[in-house]
């Protein structure tokens, strides 16, 4: 009870556990290091994530000197303690436990998600008495209840664990799942009338050591053993959680988080979760395109490229537009293709954050990027937030975030126009005016060492570069580090591989900058372009000028477009190449830390949908450049040999071999059994490996066959995977654009805006939107929250508008009328969402820094 | 011989003094000073060292009178001198069954008790202190809130008590009526707005406890035995009582006997005497058992064991929160481990396994051998459920809820066996309905 003072300072503590002695670092919990050691102690409210409770009693052992039996889980080890994990008394209590959790447990397997992949069924299978004691009624609960469009919860089934409970609470922080009632009576339930509407949800239902949590979309869909399996990186954002796909009859059915204790923890947000759907949606494109007249029509690959090759010929004013959920290897063969064979400085990938000057990083380190890992920023001592509301934007770096501040009490300042969902955890809140970020930034004078300074662009088709420049000189003042923020999973991978105007592979500088995003579409409208190559990339939908991409679309020039879906920008394109999608196909995606993480295929991709750095390679072979790539790790070793930033990247570093012999832990309940698996199982892998059927995600083990919980990905089998972050080479070049000193602040002389009051137009995404990806995907189709404009008080009351009325909103020609939320926005400023149903925010934009007119409706 | 007029011989009053000698007003202020009142808190405030204070409640080895026995000074010398702030709680909660002291001693003692807190707070330097009171208590609650009011109006409370630079403010907390809630840790998470659970440990409330700071959690009696200590001293204290149990506690005598009520006596009195304080058995009573702490308390068949912590505990029992219930022959042994355990299912907070599950199968098969559907196994499996609760509860309800099911079931096995083989409640007839009923607690055994 006394308080541990002036001990010495030793880190190392010995102890002997079960039998065996061992050296580790102290304070680490007792459950987690004789896992380390092949020792599983049973358990099912433990979870590495989150801070023990010690409720399920499970993981009792005899510790010796205790009266009592200890739960290892909540039991750190201390010099000289002496542990049998497996002695009679703690194996009785284990056993017990189970019994007591079967009394009223509907054993429901045969109708249950989870048979298969239980660790109740597994433990009980394995180790339980085959039949029951207990021959009351059992407790009852309506089954089924669907507390949200995603979470379908079982009371019955609960074993009452509060894994979900404290994630929401805990990590999430968002309290929408209870525990209601107490005694025998205790039950999980969300508030009456209040779904589980977490962007998390999908985490409690990975997390749920039972069937008490199922996924909607999952639901009766199939068994685990049916499973095929394959490690991938999420396509979303471009935090890069690691996941891995799940598919039945060659059709993705299930995604679940790959843990990375580096970059997502444990955790998906529930787009990357079940955005999955996009890849199987109708609308996919399966074969070439090529249009005739008004009409399309199939046509073979050959035939396809042997139009573009006869329609660009000897033209060499091209325009190259990437977009964010291209692979490095993509990424690699685009700037390839432009710069190298079609011969055109006049690339880019920043649409929706067109012009963002990521650039202006190199002076860090020369690292177009960031120079903090995620992990910096869970270390840090100070952070310092600029930019859009993670939550929405990059859910699981909100997470870590939070983790930062909570658990590791870093002092967390946020600069931002506008409320976001860190404003409750930060210790200091700057509402700085629309665009008056950079000045905020500036005037902060209490940021310590050491800091971790976020930036990322804010507001679609806003000049954010006094903003970034103030951050670049916050973080150098503070001698920390700095976190650029790109938006989505394969933006850094275009900006490392060079798809940019002023920036070749490898972040070497171009003498002389080509056009970027908003001048290409500009110089396509104005008629002095020859042909547009769009490579995943929907101007239309995304760029915060949608009225100068529909020009540029509109102007007749030969369009290329390699895409997924028919989109907007796609069907006013001459010929449209079909590609594949990410769990379709090898490759990596570089993260917003400039983690280097791969993809492998799991499923085929429709028709003769390819890799976009296949069309590439096609291309500039029918152009008279062969490459010579016949498969993904060619294109990898010409980036080793050609981007000095990547030399040293080994694939190998990314895909670990399996251990030879899956680890076997010593079981609790005594009868140790030790399995050899078969020579061929042998190939079975950690994640990163290949999964032959049976074998689950991530997890070496066959259910039934073991403790170690068979369908919990396990953090340790992770790491072996944790992705690389190249050194940049050359950083001491000194050719990085130094950041203003005093910024030339650009010249905001606000134009008048069309009718009503002139308000600057903030936006930025939901996390749920019209994104050609999320909105084909059918179990978050229905979830976007629509649109809305929102306002700051006052503004509000000059309008003489309140929560709920209607205000019209007019800008570059366009009009739209939505309802009015009040918000903690700065004054003279409306928030749009940027990609909703009902409205684009990017058709009411026009040039950079747009502003609107409101007015009630 | 009624508690309030006479005094039984081999009482002795030290916390239940003021309200025995003056039953009709002993709650009022104007009794509490001519009494005598607040000049011990006078005294720490102005005379005494916060570690001074300490040390006299330590050397008087005063040891808490909620139920875990733990000494007292020893508590407070565990709290870190330089956090602030620091809060004394005080837990007023008293749901043991057969437990009824604290609840008369705060309404008709209510000075006496912010006398404490406040040697309490001053000795913890902690400037508030919150009342924890059980939900049900209202005249107690109402005396309690009308005594605080007046110590602020007499400067006993508020900013610079007794002219000093010691701020000390009370707050009253009404409870909402959940017995997990007087665990200390659990009733911190109450007091704080969430659902009343036990708290893993460590930390300990002494070193984290409400709101994350240094708590001191007691019980009533045993702040108030702390005014006498004050003025009297360690010495005076320890001539009751034995060398590890030193001092008087107040009992809560129940059950079959003629004067059930509260009464404070010497800790280390044997049994037979406590029942003689009582008026002993009823007419045509026969002893049969006894609780001597608590439901939470293994059962006794003895009646020359002493009352005091180690003597109980050599026992195999525990003096708890002091409530003992005498019972006769009349009552079913089957009946009264079902009642109990039903006590602890329905007030078991939930949290984990053993407790939750295990006092819902115990209550199951009860209920079955009650009902005359018992089956010769299920002794052993109500053995085999204690054993899977005891040790491995997170929190002692669940251990103590094994503790009473088992000792039912080890001491009257044959009873609970005649229930089977006969396929009835041997005591079907016309005791039962009144065993019955007052094991429920449809009829509230008053205090005074
Ligand atoms: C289930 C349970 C219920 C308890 N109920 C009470 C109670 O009602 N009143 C009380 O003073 N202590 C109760 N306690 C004991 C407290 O946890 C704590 O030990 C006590 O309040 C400390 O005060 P003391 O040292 O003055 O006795 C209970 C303990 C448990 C485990
Ligand atoms: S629903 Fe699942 S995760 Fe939540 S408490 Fe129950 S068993 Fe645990
Ligand atoms: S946080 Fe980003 S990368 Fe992670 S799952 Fe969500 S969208 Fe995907
Ligand atoms: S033993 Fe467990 S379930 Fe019972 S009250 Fe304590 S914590 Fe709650
Ligand atoms: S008590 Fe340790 S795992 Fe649940």
């Amino acid at each position: 009870m006394t308080q541990n003072g002036g001990a010495p300072k030793d880190t190392q503590v010995g102890l002997t556990l079960n039998g065996r002695e061992l050296k580790v670092e102290k304070d680490r919990l007792l459950i987690d290091v004789a896992e380390e050691v092949g020792i599983f102690v049973p358990r099912f409210c433990y979870h590495p994530g989150m801070k023990s409770v010690a409720v399920c009693r499970m993981c009792l052992v005899k510790v010796e000197g205790s009266p009592k039996l200890l739960p290892a889980c909540a039991t750190p080890v201390t010099d000289g303690m002496v542990v049998d994990t497996v002695d009679e008394t703690a194996v009785d209590a284990q056993r017990g436990m189970l019994e007591f959790l079967l009394i009223n447990h509907p054993l429901d397997c045969p109708i249950c998600d989870r048979a298969g992949e239980c660790p109740l069924q597994d433990q009980t299978y394995a180790h339980g008495p085959g039949s029951t004691r207990y021959v009351e009624p059992k407790r009852t609960y309506e089954k089924a209840l669907e507390i949200s469009e995603l979470v379908v919860l079982d009371r019955e089934r609960c074993v009452l664990c509060w894994r979900c409970v404290r994630f929401a609470d805990e990590i999430a922080g968002d309290r929408f799942i209870q525990l209601v009632d107490r005694g025998p009576g205790t039950q999980i339930l969300t508030f009456s009338d209040e779904p589980f509407d977490s962007y998390f949800s999908g985490n409690t239902i990975q997390i749920c050591p039972v069937g008490a949590l199922t996924s909607k979309p999952y639901r009766f869909v199939s068994r685990p053993w049916d499973l095929q399996t394959a490690p991938s990186v999420c396509t979303y954002c471009s935090v890069g959680c690691p996941l891995t796909n799940e598919s039945r009859d060659e059709k993705i059915v299930r995604c679940q988080a790959l843990p990375n204790e580096n970059v997502n923890d444990f955790w998906l947000c529930d787009k990357g979760r079940y955005g999955y759907h996009h890849v199987e949606s109708a609308e996919r494109l399966g074969s070439p395109l090529v249009r005739s007249g008004k009409e399309f029509e199939p046509a073979s690959w050959g035939a396809a490229v042997d139009k573009i090759v006869s329609a660009i010929k000897d033209k060499r004013r091209i325009g190259v537009i990437a977009g964010g959920h291209l692979t490095t290897e993509d990424a690699y063969a685009i700037g390839k293709l432009a710069k190298k064979v079609l011969e055109t400085k006049d690339v880019d990938s920043r649409i929706q954050d067109a012009g963002a000057p990521y650039e202006r990083a190199l002076a860090l380190g020369g690292i177009a990027g960031s120079t903090a890992t995620l992990n910096d920023v869970e270390g840090a001592p100070e952070i310092l937030w600029v930019g859009p509301d993670p939550k929405e934007t990059l859910p699981v770096l909100y997470l870590r975030l939070r983790k930062a501040v909570n658990d590791g009490g870093a002092r967390l300042t946020v600069v931002s126009p506008r409320a976001t969902s860190l404003d409750v955890i930060a210790a200091k809140v700057v509402r700085c005016e629309a665009g008056g970020e950079g000045r905020a930034l500036r005037e902060i004078d209490d940021l310590g060492d050491d800091a971790v300074v976020c930036w990322g662009q804010s507001s679609p088709g806003r000049d954010e570069t006094d903003a970034f420049d103030a951050a670049v000189a916050a973080s150098q003042a503070s001698g920390g580090k700095l976190l650029v923020c790109v938006p989505h999973a394969g933006s850094q991978g275009m900006l490392d591989m060079g798809v940019h105007p002023g920036l070749d592979a490898g972040y070497v500088e171009v003498a002389e900058p080509g056009r970027d995003t908003r001048a290409i579409l500009e110089a396509a409208a104005a008629g002095e372009l020859d042909a547009l190559f769009l490579f995943g990339a929907d101007p239309i939908a995304d760029f915060p000028d949608a009225g100068l991409a529909r020009r540029a679309l509109e102007k007749g020039i030969f369009t290329v477009a390699v895409e997924l879906f028919p989109t907007q920008s796609a069907m006013r394109a001459d010929v449209v190449l079909p590609s594949a999608a990410y769990a379709e196909r090898e490759g990596t995606f570089t993260n917003l830390e400039r983690r280097v993480q791969k993809l492998e295929r799991l499923v085929a991709p429709p028709g003769t949908a390819q890799e976009p750095w296949k069309t590439c390679a096609a291309i500039a072979g029918a152009l008279g450049d062969a490459w010579g790539w016949a498969r993904c790790d060619d294109v990898w070793d010409d980036i080793r040999r050609n981007v000095p930033t990547h030399k040293d990247l080994d694939l190998a570093l990314l895909t670990q071999e399996a251990p030879a012999h899956a680890p076997f832990y010593e079981s609790a309940f005594g009868d140790v059994q030790t399995h050899t698996m078969d020579p061929p199982a042998l190939t079975v892998a950690g994640p990163g490996g290949q999964y032959p059927k049976g074998y689950r995600s991530g997890a070496p083990f066959q259910t039934g066959q073991n403790w170690p919980l068979s369908w919990e990905l396990r953090a340790f089998e992770a790491k072996q995977r944790p992705g690389v972050i190249p050194h940049p080479n050359g950083s001491a070049n000194g050719h990085g654009a130094a950041p203003a000193g005093a910024p030339d602040a650009p010249d905001a002389a606000p134009r008048a805006a069309e009718g009503g009051d002139d308000f600057v137009l903030l936006s930025g995404r939901l996390i749920y939107d019209e994104g050609s990806m999320v909105s084909r995907s059918k179990a978050l189709g229905n979830i976007a929250s629509g649109g809305y404009a929102e306002l700051n008080p006052g503004d509000a009351a000059d309008l003489e508008v309140s929560a709920g009325d209607r205000v019209v909103l007019r800008g570059a020609g366009a009009e739209v009328t939505l309802p009015v939320r009040i918000g903690d926005i700065a004054k003279g400023a409306v928030y749009v969402p940027y990609d909703q149903r009902d409205v684009k925010a990017n058709t009411l934009m026009s040039g950079v820094d747009s502003r609107v007119g409101v007015a009630k409706a | 011989m009624s508690p309030v007029s006479g005094r039984p011989r081999g009482e002795v009053r030290i916390v239940t003094r003021r309200m025995r000698e003056y039953p009709e007003d002993s709650w009022t202020l104007s009794r509490a000073l001519d009494d005598g009142g607040y000049e011990a808190s006078r005294k720490v405030v102005t005379q005494m060292t916060a570690d001074d204070t300490i040390e006299l409640v330590k050397s008087s080895g005063l040891r808490g009178r909620g139920g875990a026995g733990f000494p007292t000074g020893m508590k407070w010398s565990f709290v870190p001198k330089d956090v602030f702030p620091k809060y004394v709680v005080i837990n007023h909660d008293e749901g043991e069954p057969g437990t009824f002291k604290d609840r008369e001693l705060a309404e008709l003692d209510p000075h006496a008790l912010i006398e404490g807190i406040t040697i309490a707070c001053w000795a913890n330097q902690a400037n508030k202190a919150f009342i924890y009171c059980r939900g049900e208590f209202a005249l107690g609650s109402r005396r309690m809130d009308r005594a605080i009011r007046e110590a602020y109006e007499k400067g006993f409370l508020g900013d610079g008590i007794y002219g000093s630079k010691f701020d000390l403010d009370i707050i009253l907390h009404r409870g909402a009526g959940a017995y997990i809630c007087g665990e200390e840790s659990a009733l911190l998470d109450s007091l704080e707005g969430f659902r009343g659970q036990p708290r893993l440990r460590p930390p300990y409330p002494a070193v984290k406890g409400l709101y994350a700071q240094p708590t001191v959690v007691n019980n009533t009696e045993t702040l108030m035995a702390l005014p006498a200590i004050i003025d009297k001293g360690a010495d005076w204290y320890r001539k009751w009582g034995t060398e590890k149990s030193p001092g008087t506690k107040v009992f809560s005598v129940s059950g079959h006997v003629k004067e059930p009520g509260n009464y404070e006596a010497p800790l280390a009195m044997p049994l037979s005497e406590v029942l003689e304080l009582a008026g002993g058995m009823r007419d045509g009573s026969e002893f049969k058992a006894v609780i001597p702490g608590g439901a939470s308390a293994p059962l006794l068949t003895d009646l020359s064991v002493p009352m005091d912590f180690e003597s109980l505990k050599d026992a195999g029992t525990m003096l708890g929160s002091g409530a003992i219930v005498f019972m006769d022959q009349t009552t079913c042994m089957v009946r009264n481990a079902l009642v109990t355990t039903e006590f602890f299912e329905h007030e078991s907070c939930g949290k984990c396994t053993p407790c939750r599950e295990g006092t819902w199968w115990g209550v199951k098969v009860l209920e079955r051998i009650e009902h005359g559907e018992g089956r010769p196994e299920d002794m052993d499996l109500l053995l085999d459920i204690c054993d899977g609760i005891d040790g491995r509860a997170f929190c002692p309800l669940g251990d103590a809820a094994s503790w009473a099911l088992r000792s039912n079931v080890k001491l009257f096995r044959d009873e609970f066996e005649a229930h089977v083989s006969e396929g009835r409640c041997i005591f079907d007839g016309e005791h039962k309905q009144l065993v019955g009923a007052r094991a429920r607690g449809d009829e509230m055994e008053g205090g005074s």
